[in-house]
C-alpha cells in the first residue's frame, strides 16, 4: 500500500469511528474514483454501520471473491462480516489467507480466534495443533485442549464421543505439562480434565502437589474445583480435616469450611442405608469433637462472626435428620441464643429461617418466646429485632391464623410499628432507606394475603396506599417500588407499576432479568391500537442488551482464550448461551408482534420478517433467567408467596406459553408470506443460528407446528386457550388455499432479485433463476387442481359469541378490569389473526385466477361477526371507563383505606389522592384499549 | 455466616438484590466480563447459603515496577448484609490475593466512599475525615516491608468524583 493511500484511508476509518458514516462513504467513493481496486472493504464497513445492508453485502461479495490477505482489508472486513451476522464467510476468509501466508502467526490466530467466535472447537482444536507443530507454543496445546472440553460438552456431541475427547485432552496437556511454569488456569483445565476422566490417584497428586497447594490457596476458582473433586470422590473425612486446618490456623470463616467439617462429620454415616452401629459410635465420636469446636469457636468470635453458632444449628438439624439428637429442646435453645445475640442483624430472619419451620411443642415454646420480646422502635438496634421478631412469628402461622379476621389487626399493629419507627431515619437523606421499610413491606404482605384470602380488592387499595407513603419516606427502597408494581398491574393501574418499575432504572443484563414485571402479557395492557407506543418501545428498548450481547460476549470468549483464563471460557459461554437463547427475550419478542399488529397495517413485508424470525425462536432451546426472588417474601410458610399471589391471571407465561404462541404465530405468517424454507434460505443474510437440538430431531417444522401438548396449554388462560382453539381452526381451514396459491419459489427469488439489483444496482449472490418463470403472480399450479371450498369451520364465528358472552359474564360478575381487558384484547386479536390469515386473498386477481371467490364469500360473515362484539366490548369498556373517575369510585376507595386514617400521618387527602391516581390509571388503560378495538374494526372492517 | 466464591460471568443473572441499590453501578457486560477475562481471581462473590448473593468485589492488577499493585473497581455489599464483615473480608481476600498470586506491592481502593468504611474495610484503623466524595487510599503488601507506596497524605487525598473508574 503507498503512503498516499495510507494518508487518505485513515480519516475514513476516524470517520466511521466517531460515526460519521455519510462523510465516511463519500470520501470512500472519492478514493475509489482514484484507486478501483483500493480498499472497497472500507466503504462496505461504513455501508454495514449505516444500516444500508444490502449494497453493503453486494460490496462484500466482491471483496470476499478476491481473497484479500492484507491486514487492513482483513480487519476491516471482520468487523462488516460481524456487523452482517456472517461469521462463518470470516472464517473462511481467514481460512483462506492463513494457508496462503502459513508462516504469519497472527494469521493463524486469527483463523483460530474466527473459528471460536462461530463455536467450532472441531476446527479450533485442528487448527490450534497445527499452530504448535508450526510456532512451538505450549499455550496452543493448551487452546487444543480446551476445544476438546468444549466439544465434549457441547450438546450436539454424541454421548460416546466424549470420554474420546477428554482422552485427547488429556493427552494434550499431559505432553506439556510442567508444575513449575504452569499457571491457576492451566492447573485448573488439567485437573478439571482428570476428573472427569475419573482419574482419581492422578487427580489427587495434582492437587496435592506443591502447585496445588499454593494455587488453591490463593485461587477462589482452583480451591472451588478441588473441593468439588474432593466430594465427588467422597474423601470427605480428608476435606473436612482441611477445613478445620483452615477455620482454626487461618482464622477463615467461609462457610464452606464449616460445611466441610459437617460432611465429615457425618461422612461414617452416608452410602449406607442403615448405618452399622460402628459407624454411629464413630460419628457420635465425630460429633462430640465438633461441638467442642464449634462451641470455642463460638466463644472465641463472639459477635464478630455468625458462622460458629449458625454452624452449631446445622450440627443439630442435621443430627436430628440422621435421628441422633440426644436433646430434644437444643434446637430452640439455640434458635433463642442466636436470636439474643445477632437478632439486630437485617441478616437474622434468613440466617435462622431454615432451622425454624418447627412443630407441635417446640412451635409452641418457639412461638411463645418471639411474643414474649419486647416491640421497641427507639434505637435502630431494637427496631431490628422487632422487625425479625415479626418476620419469625409470621413465618410460622398456620391456616387457622390467616383469616381475614386474625389478619386484620396484624396489619393495623405493623402500620403503627413502622409509623412510630419512621421517627428513627427522619434526618437521613433521601437516598438512605428508611430502617423502618420491613415493617411497611410486612403490613403490605398482610394486605395482600387478606386479598387472597377474600378475593376483595379493598385490601390492595390500603396496600397501594401504605406503600405509596412508604416509597415517599424511601424513595429508593427498590422492594417497595416492586411490590407496588405487582399490585398495580393487579388492580389494572398497569401505566402506576411502569412508573415504578422506571424508577428502579433497570440497565443492561438486567433488563432481561427484571423486564417481566411489566412486560409479561403486556399486550393487554398496550394501547399501542390507538397510537400510545409506550409498551412498544418498552419491549424494544428492553430487547437492546441481546444485541450487545451477540456482539460482544464472543470477544471475551476469545480474549479468554488469549490470556489464557481456561476456567473462565466455559462460564462465558453459557452466559452467551442463556442470555441468547433467553426465555424472556422472546415472551418480549411475541408481545412486541402481538402489539405491533395491532398497530401497523398488516402486510407480506411483516409477515415476511417476522416469519423468519419467529422461525428461529421456535427452534430455539430456552434458558429462563427471569428474577423473581427479588420480590421480599415474608408470607407464612403455609401460604402462597407473595408473587404467587400477586400473578396476573393467576399463570405466568413459560416454555409452555411461548411455544403455543409461536405456533399460532409462525402458522398465520406462513400463510401470509411467500417464502418457504428454500426461499428463505437464499435471502437469509447472516448465518443460520446454529441448530439446536429441537431443529436437529428430524421432525419437519410443519408437523411440530401442528401438534398440540398439553403441558404447554396449561400455561394458558381459559381466554387463551379458546383464542388457540379458534387460530387452530383457522389456519386448518385455510392452509390448502394457501399452499395453492402461494408462487413458486422461483418466481419470489426472481421478485427479490429484481428489487435488490434496483436498490444495489448489482445482482443478488447464489441466485440463479430458470427462464420462463420470473413472473410473480403466476402460478405453476392449474386452477382446476384448486381445493374445493369449503364452508368456514362454525367455531369460528362462535368464537365471537362466546366471548361476548364471557365479557357480559365479567362485566356482570364486578369491575375485574384485568379480566375485562384481558377478553376484549383476545377478542381483539383474532379478528387481527383473521386479517392476516387472509391477507393473501385480498389481491383479486389471485382470487380470480385461482376461482376463489366463494371463500372470499365466506369471510364476510365472520368478519362481521367479529365487528359487532368488538364494537359492543370498545363502547362498554369505554362506558366502564367513565365509571372509574366518579366521586363514589373514589369515595369508596377511601372508605375501603379507613383502618388507616386512624393513625395521624396518612390522613384523609392523602389516601384521596391516591384514590384519585389509581382510579385515573384505570380509566386511561380501559378507555384507551376501548377507543383502539375502534381503531382496529374500523381499519379491517374488510 | 457467608460463602466467598469466584465471581462467575452467570452471576449478572442474579446480582439484582446488590445491584437495585442505589449506590452500586450496573455496567454493560462488557465491563464485568473484561475483568473476569484478566483477572478472574480478584473478583469473587458473598453468598448466603440460599444461594442469595450477598455483596461482590472486582478488582484488578495494575502499574509497572513499584507501582504494581491490586486496585479495588468496585466493592460492594447488599444492604441487608452490611455491617456483617463481608466487605472487609472480601478486601482481606485481595490483599492476600494482591501479595501472594501477583507481588503487588500495595492495594488501593479509588472508589466512591466514606474515609471511615474505606479505613474500616481495609482494616487501617480509625479513621478522621467523613467527606462523602472518592479517595485514594493505600495499604502497603509485604513486598514493601518499608511502606515506601504508602504516601504521606494518604488519607487526605480526596479525588474527585469524576475520576474515578
Ligand atoms: C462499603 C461497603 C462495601 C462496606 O461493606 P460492609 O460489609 O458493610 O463492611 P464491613 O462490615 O466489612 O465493615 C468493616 C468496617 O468498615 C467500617 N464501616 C463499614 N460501614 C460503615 C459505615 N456505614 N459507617 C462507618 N464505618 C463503616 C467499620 O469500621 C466496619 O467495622 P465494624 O463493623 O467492626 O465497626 C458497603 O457499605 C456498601 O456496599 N456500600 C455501598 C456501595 C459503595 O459505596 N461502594 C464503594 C464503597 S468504598
Amino acid at each position: 500500500m503507498s503512503a498516499a493511500f495510507d494518508r487518505q484511508i485513515r480519516p475514513i476509518y476516524d470517520d466511521i469511528d466517531t460515526g460519521s458514516n455519510k462523510s465516511a462513504i463519500l470520501a470512500c467513493n472519492k478514493l475509489l474514483k482514484k484507486y478501483p481496486k483500493s480498499d472497497l472493504s472500507l466503504k462496505a464497513l461504513a455501508l454495514v454501520r449505516s444500516q444500508k445492508v444490502e449494497e453493503s453485502l453486494a460490496l462484500c461479495d466482491e471483496v470476499l471473491a478476491a481473497k484479500p490477505m492484507d491486514d487492513p482489508t482483513l480487519t476491516a472486513m471482520m468487523h462488516v462480516l460481524r456487523g452482517l451476522g456472517r461469521h462463518a464467510d470470516m472464517v473462511s476468509m481467514f481460512e483462506e489467507a492463513y494457508k496462503r501466508q502459513p508462516t504469519n502467526e497472527d494469521l493463524g490466530m486469527q483463523y483460530f480466534f474466527a473459528l471460536v467466535r462461530t463455536g467450532n472447537w472441531k476446527g479450533g482444536q485442528l487448527l490450534s495443533t497445527k499452530l504448535n507443530k508450526q510456532f512451538r507454543e505450549a499455550r496452543y496445546i493448551y487452546w487444543s485442549a480446551m476445544c476438546c472440553v468444549l466439544q465434549a460438552n457441547d450438546p450436539a456431541t454424541p454421548a460416546n464421543m466424549r470420554e474420546l475427547l477428554y482422552k485427547l485432552a488429556q493427552r494434550h496437556v499431559s505432553s506439556v505439562w510442567k508444575e513449575d511454569d504452569s499457571s491457576a488456569d492451566r492447573f485448573h483445565l488439567y485437573a478439571s480434565i482428570l476428573q472427569e476422566l475419573k482419574l482419581s490417584e492422578e487427580v489427587k497428586k495434582l492437587l496435592e502437589s506443591e502447585l496445588g497447594q499454593v494455587v488453591c490457596s490463593r485461587n477462589l476458582t482452583c480451591d472451588e474445583l478441588r473441593r468439588d473433586i474432593y466430594k465427588a470422590n467422597s474423601w470427605f473425612t480428608e476435606e473436612g480435616a482441611t477445613a478445620q486446618k483452615r477455620i482454626e490456623e487461618r482464622k477463615d470463616r467461609n462457610w464452606l469450611e464449616f460445611l466441610s467439617v459437617l460432611d465429615a462429620t457425618f461422612a461414617p454415616l452416608t452410602g449406607s442405608e442403615s448405618a452399622s452401629d460402628e459407624a454411629k459410635a464413630e460419628c457420635s465420636e465425630r460429633v462430640a469433637r465438633v461441638l467442642e469446636l464449634f462451641n470455642k469457636l463460638a466463644e472465641a468470635d463472639g459477635q464478630a462472626d455468625r458462622s460458629a453458632p449458625l454452624a452449631l444449628l446445622e450440627l443439630e438439624k442435621r443430627l436430628w435428620a440422621h435421628g441422633l439428637s440426644t436433646e430434644p429442646s437444643r434446637l430452640v435453645d439455640l434458635l433463642q441464643q442466636y436470636l439474643e445475640q445477632f437478632g439486630d442483624k437485617a441478616a437474622a430472619y434468613e440466617d435462622l429461617k431454615p432451622y425454624v419451620a418447627l412443630e407441635g411443642d417446640d412451635l409452641a415454646r418457639w412461638t411463645s418466646h418471639l411474643e414474649s420480646l419486647p416491640h421497641a422502635t427507639s434505637s435502630h438496634k431494637e427496631l431490628q429485632r422487632t422487625i425479625n421478631a415479626q418476620k419469625l412469628l409470621r413465618y410460622n402461622l398456620q391456616d387457622a391464623d390467616l383469616t381475614v379476621e386474625k389478619e386484620a389487626p396484624r396489619a393495623v399493629q405493623l402500620i403503627e410499628e413502622y409509623l412510630a419507627a419512621l421517627a428513627l431515619g427522619k434526618d437521613l437523606p433521601k437516598t438512605e432507606l428508611q430502617p423502618a421499610d420491613d415493617l411497611v413491606i410486612l403490613a403490605a404482605h398482610v394486605f395482600v394475603n387478606m386479598y387472597a384470602l377474600s378475593k376483595d380488592e379493598a385490601h390492595l387499595h390500603n396496600a397501594i396506599v401504605i406503600l405509596e407513603f412508604a416509597s415517599k419516606r424511601s424513595p429508593k427502597s427498590y422492594q417497595i417500588h416492586l411490590l407496588l408494581v405487582r399490585v398495580y398491574r393487579l388492580l389494572g393501574a398497569p401505566q402506576l407499576g411502569l412508573e415504578h418499575y422506571r424508577l428502579l432504572n433497570a440497565k443492561s443484563i438486567q433488563n432481561d432479568t427484571l423486564s417481566h414485571f411489566v412486560l409479561s402479557r403486556a399486550s393487554t395492557f398496550s394501547l399501542a391500537a390507538s397510537g400510545d407506543l409506550t409498551y412498544a418501545s418498552e419491549c424494544l428498548e428492553s430487547s437492546q442488551i441481546y444485541m450487545s450481547n451477540s456482539q460482544e460476549t464472543s470477544d471475551f470468549i476469545v480474549r479468554a482464550f488469549s490470556t489464557e483464563r481456561y476456567s473462565q471460557i466455559p462460564d462465558f459461554i453459557t452466559f452467551e448461551d442463556r442470555l441468547d437463547n433467553s426465555l424472556q427475550r422472546d415472551l418480549v419478542k411475541i408481545e412486541h408482534v402481538r402489539m405491533r399488529l395491532s398497530h401497523e397495517v398488516i402486510n407480506s413485508e411483516l409477515a415476511d420478517m417476522e416469519l423468519i424470525e419467529l422461525k428461529f425462536i421456535f427452534d430455539r432451546l430456552h434458558h429462563d433467567n427471569r428474577d423473581s426472588t427479588i420480590v421480599p417474601n415474608y408470607q407464612p410458610r403455609a401460604s402462597e408467596s407473595f408473587v404467587e399471589q400477586t400473578k396476573l391471571f393467576a399463570t405466568e407465561p413459560g416454555f409452555g406459553w411461548l411455544n403455543v404462541f409461536l405456533k399460532i404465530y409462525i402458522r398465520a405468517f406462513q400463510q401470509a408470506s411467500d417464502l418457504d424454507d428454500t426461499v428463505e434460505e437464499k435471502l437469509l443474510i447472516g448465518d443460520r443460528p446454529k441448530q439446536s437440538i429441537i431443529a436437529s430431531s428430524g421432525t419437519p417444522l410443519l408437523e411440530r407446528l401442528a401438534v398440540r401438548i398439553p403441558e404447554e396449554t396449561e400455561e394458558l388462560t381459559q381466554d387463551e386457550k379458546t383464542f388457540f382453539d379458534y387460530a387452530t381452526d383457522l389456519s386448518n381451514w385455510l392452509g390448502p388455499y394457501h399452499d395453492h396459491t402461494r408462487p413458486p419459489p422461483a418466481a419470489v427469488l426472481a421478485e427479490a432479485a429484481r428489487q435488490s439489483e434496483l436498490k444495489t444496482g448489482r445482482p443478488l449472490r447464489g441466485i440463479d433463476i430458470p427462464a420462463g418463470n420470473g413472473h410473480a403472480n403466476g402460478s405453476a399450479k392449474k386452477a382446476e387442481d384448486a381445493p374445493v371450498v369449503t364452508e368456514p369451520p362454525s367455531s369460528l364465528a362462535s368464537f365471537f359469541d362466546l366471548m361476548q358472552a364471557r365479557f357480559k359474564a365479567v362485566v356482570e360478575a364486578g369491575n375485574q378490569i384485568n379480566e375485562l381487558l384481558h377478553v376484549a384484547t383476545m377478542t381483539q386479536e383474532a379478528l387481527l389473526l383473521f386479517s392476516l390469515s387472509t391477507l393473501r386473498f385480498k389481491n383479486a386477481t389471485v382470487v380470480k385466477v385461482n376461482r376463489l371467490g366463494a371463500l372470499v364469500q365466506s369471510f364476510k360473515p365472520i368478519r362481521a361477526k367479529g365487528i359487532e362484539v368488538l364494537k359492543e366490548i370498545a363502547a362498554e369498556l369505554v362506558k366502564i371507563a367513565e365509571q372509574e373517575i366518579t366521586a363514589e369510585k373514589r369515595k369508596a376507595f377511601v372508605q375501603n383505606c379507613k383502618v388507616l386514617e386512624a393513625t395521624s400521618e396518612i390522613d384523609h387527602d392523602y389516601i384521596l389522592d391516591v384514590a384519585k391516581k389509581t382510579t385515573d390509571g384505570r380509566k386511561k388503560v380501559l378507555e384507551g384499549v376501548g377507543k383502539g378495538i375502534k381503531r382496529i374494526y374500523t381499519n379491517h372492517s374488510s | 455466616m457467608s460463602t466467598l466464591r469466584p465471581f462467575r460471568a452467570t452471576d449478572l443473572f442474579k446480582f439484582n438484590n446488590i445491584n437495585l441499590d442505589v449506590w452500586t453501578e450496573t455496567y454493560g457486560i462488557a465491563f464485568y466480563l473484561s475483568y473476569l477475562a484478566r483477572w478472574p481471581d480478584l473478583c469473587c462473590v458473598q453468598e448466603a447459603p440460599t444461594g442469595r448473593m450477598m455483596g461482590y468485589v472486582i478488582g484488578k492488577a495494575e502499574g509497572s515496577t513499584t507501582d504494581f499493585h491490586g486496585h479495588v473497581t468496585a466493592i460492594t455489599v447488599a444492604p441487608e448484609y452490611r455491617r456483617l464483615s463481608l466487605g472487609r473480608k472480601m478486601m482481606d481476600l485481595l490483599e492476600r490475593v494482591s501479595d501472594e498470586a501477583y507481588n503487588g506491592f500495595f492495594v488501593d481502593l479509588y472508589v466512591r466512599c466514606t474515609n471511615d468504611i474505606a479505613i474500616g474495610i481495609l482494616g487501617l484503623g480509625p479513621g478522621g475525615k467523613d467527606e462523602e466524595d472518592a479517595f485514594d487510599m493505600r495499604k502497603p503488601l509485604s513486598r514493601d516491608p518499608m511502606r515506601r507506596t504508602v504516601r504521606a497524605n494518604g488519607r487526605d487525598m480526596i479525588v474527585s468524583a469524576h475520576d474515578v473508574s
